[in-house]
């Protein structure tokens, strides 16, 4: 699937700065950290049309 | 069985092949001396998961009949080698560096071992590695049925992982080159830490048929070396369709660096905040001695960044959620508790509860950061970044010790190039640019999809100005 530069500029909703990117100072234990992970996935917006990646080649 | 010196275990392979065509030894000769070294220093880093040295010297008489003949199968003929426990060799134990898996016996060859074996190449032995190649997230150097691998730069320090006995045996001349394999800087990680040449391909262009499978979508399998040269040299043999892996991208690599431009006809795109403030302080002088060598070939440096986004929680939803699926049985019968890392079993297990929600929506975002990324390569040809920021760590240091908190707004530069270009596929060559104290630190230079070649030549050059690369541990 191809998108244009334009579509690609309006799927993606980021944080600015990602502050929930940045872990944490001690590990955390992976439940949690799968967790705090699903949540920020869940703040990311995706255009529609954007399919899941699965073709790698040049 | 000759004498040999010291020089020949740190020959290159073109040297080694050059020395067999001479006559000046013969591949039982290299096999023996190769193999016993493996077998004798290889437990002192715990890089050894199997000895081979009866087949490897059979294998290698074989050779020295055809070779008697003139029959010339090309440079790695009768050279040997390693080869990650993650890969099958039919009849012998394949434990991917796990206890649950410690029997495990298939009963067919990788197809990479297949190849490597049909053009001469002599396997001397199967080398440690972190247990599921780390899936399931590990924090220990010791998460690995063969106990922590050691550096040997300094035993006290790690050899990186998961490859991290293919690191630590070409790092000491137990073998000329191993077969390691990177999800997300298994390869790189190693050859920076052991201060080697590794190269990680282009997602498909190595067949992965009988290597452990991770995560379908980011599994690679690449070559740890001396040098670049030595890299391609053993890529032009491995790389190539199969069937047998649905991955493959069925394209062959020839090794070509001729062809390619000069670095001072490339634009090598850098993040100057990697080598100012990511990069540990003791490592600065040596990554800017680097750069400055990069100038001076008369490369145009072009500062750059990563496009933003969260690369490393991207990799570790979809290796995690691809992880568990594989591991499912290992997970559910709770034979998992038997790997030696508490935290990857826990990992693994809850992995089993990512939602096809998350892992969608990271392979949803991947698609977007793939395109960002490349169209980065719009402005610039190669990337330039340290292949880790620093030197490796000691064995008893917890790993992946986490960001402290100030650095969240901090300008990531190319930090997480690594994962990044995990994600998007493309293909790294990690190595060695100096040192930090006493232990190697490297450089990483990333291309576009099967740009392998762009890579070598540019690697090659470097090392045609510097000499780390030839630099030995004290053993």
């Amino acid at each position: 699937m191809k998108i244009s530069r334009r579509e690609l500029a309006l799927s993606t909703f980021l944080p600015a700065a990602l502050p929930s990117a940045a872990p944490a100072q001690e590990p955390e234990d992976p439940k949690t950290e799968l967790q705090r992970n699903s949540e920020f996935l869940a703040r990311i917006r995706v255009a529609m049309s954007v399919e899941p990646a699965f073709q790698f080649k040049a | 069985m000759a004498g040999f010196s010291e020089d020949l275990f740190f020959a290159s392979v073109a040297e080694l092949n050059a020395k067999l065509r001479a006559r000046e030894v013969t591949a039982r000769d290299l096999a023996q001396a190769f193999a016993q070294r493996l077998e004798t220093a290889g437990p002192r880093y715990n890089a050894l998961a199997l000895p081979l040295t009866r087949q490897a010297i059979r294998a290698a008489q074989a050779v020295d009949g055809e070779m008697k003949r003139e029959r010339f199968r090309g440079p790695l003929q009768g050279i040997p080698f390693g080869a990650k426990d993650v890969l099958s060799y039919a009849g012998h134990p394949t434990t991917w560096g796990a206890r649950p898996f410690s029997g495990q016996v298939f009963d067919y060859t990788a197809t990479v071992l297949r190849r490597l074996e049909k053009t001469g190449a002599v396997l001397a032995g199967k080398l440690a590695m972190i247990e599921l190649a780390g899936g399931g997230g590990y924090r220990s150097a010791s998460a690995s049925l063969f106990g922590p691998g050691l550096n040997p730069w300094d035993p006290a320090h790690w050899s990186g992982g998961s490859s991290s006995g293919s690191g630590s045996a070409v790092a000491a001349g137990l073998v000329p080159f191993a077969l390691g394999s990177e999800t997300s800087g298994s390869i790189v990680t190693p050859a920076a830490f052991c201060g080697i040449t590794g190269l990680r391909p282009t997602y498909g262009l190595v067949s992965r048929y009988g290597a452990m499978p991770l995560s379908w979508t980011m599994d690679k399998i690449g070559p740890m070396c001396r040098s670049a040269e030595d890299c391609a040299l053993v890529l032009q043999v491995i790389a190539g369709g199969d069937s047998n892996d649905p991955a493959s991208a069925r394209k062959s690599f020839y090794f070509t660096p001729q062809y390619y431009r000069k670095l001072k006809d490339l634009r090598v795109g850098y993040a100057p905040v990697d080598f100012a403030e990511w990069a540990h302080e003791s490592a600065r002088p040596a990554f800017a001695q680097a750069l400055q060598v990069f100038r001076d070939t008369g490369a145009k440096l072009v500062e750059t960044k990563l496009p933003a986004f969260p690369y490393n929680i991207l990799a570790r939803t979809i290796i995690d959620a691809e992880g568990a699926s594989v591991f499912e049985p290992l997970i559910v019968s709770g034979k998992v508790d038997e790997l030696a890392d508490p935290h990857q079993i826990a990992g693994l297990k809850a992995a089993l509860g990512i939602s096809a929600r998350d892992y969608l929506k990271a392979m949803r975002v991947r698609t977007v950061a793939q395109q960002e990324i490349r169209r980065l390569f719009a402005e610039v040809d190669l990337l330039l970044a340290p292949a880790r920021p620093g030197p490796a760590p000691r064995v008893s240091e917890a790993l992946n010790q986490h960001r402290p908190e100030t650095d969240q707004w901090k300008d990531r530069g190319m930090s997480e190039l690594i994962p990044a270009a995990n994600l998007a596929g493309l293909p790294a060559l990690a190595f060695p640019c100096g040192f930090a104290g006493r232990m190697p630190v490297g450089l990483q230079l990333v291309g576009l999809p099967f740009s392998e070649n762009m890579l070598v030549a540019a690697g090659r050059e470097f090392q045609s100005r510097t000499d780390w690369h030839r630099k030995r541990p004290p053993l």
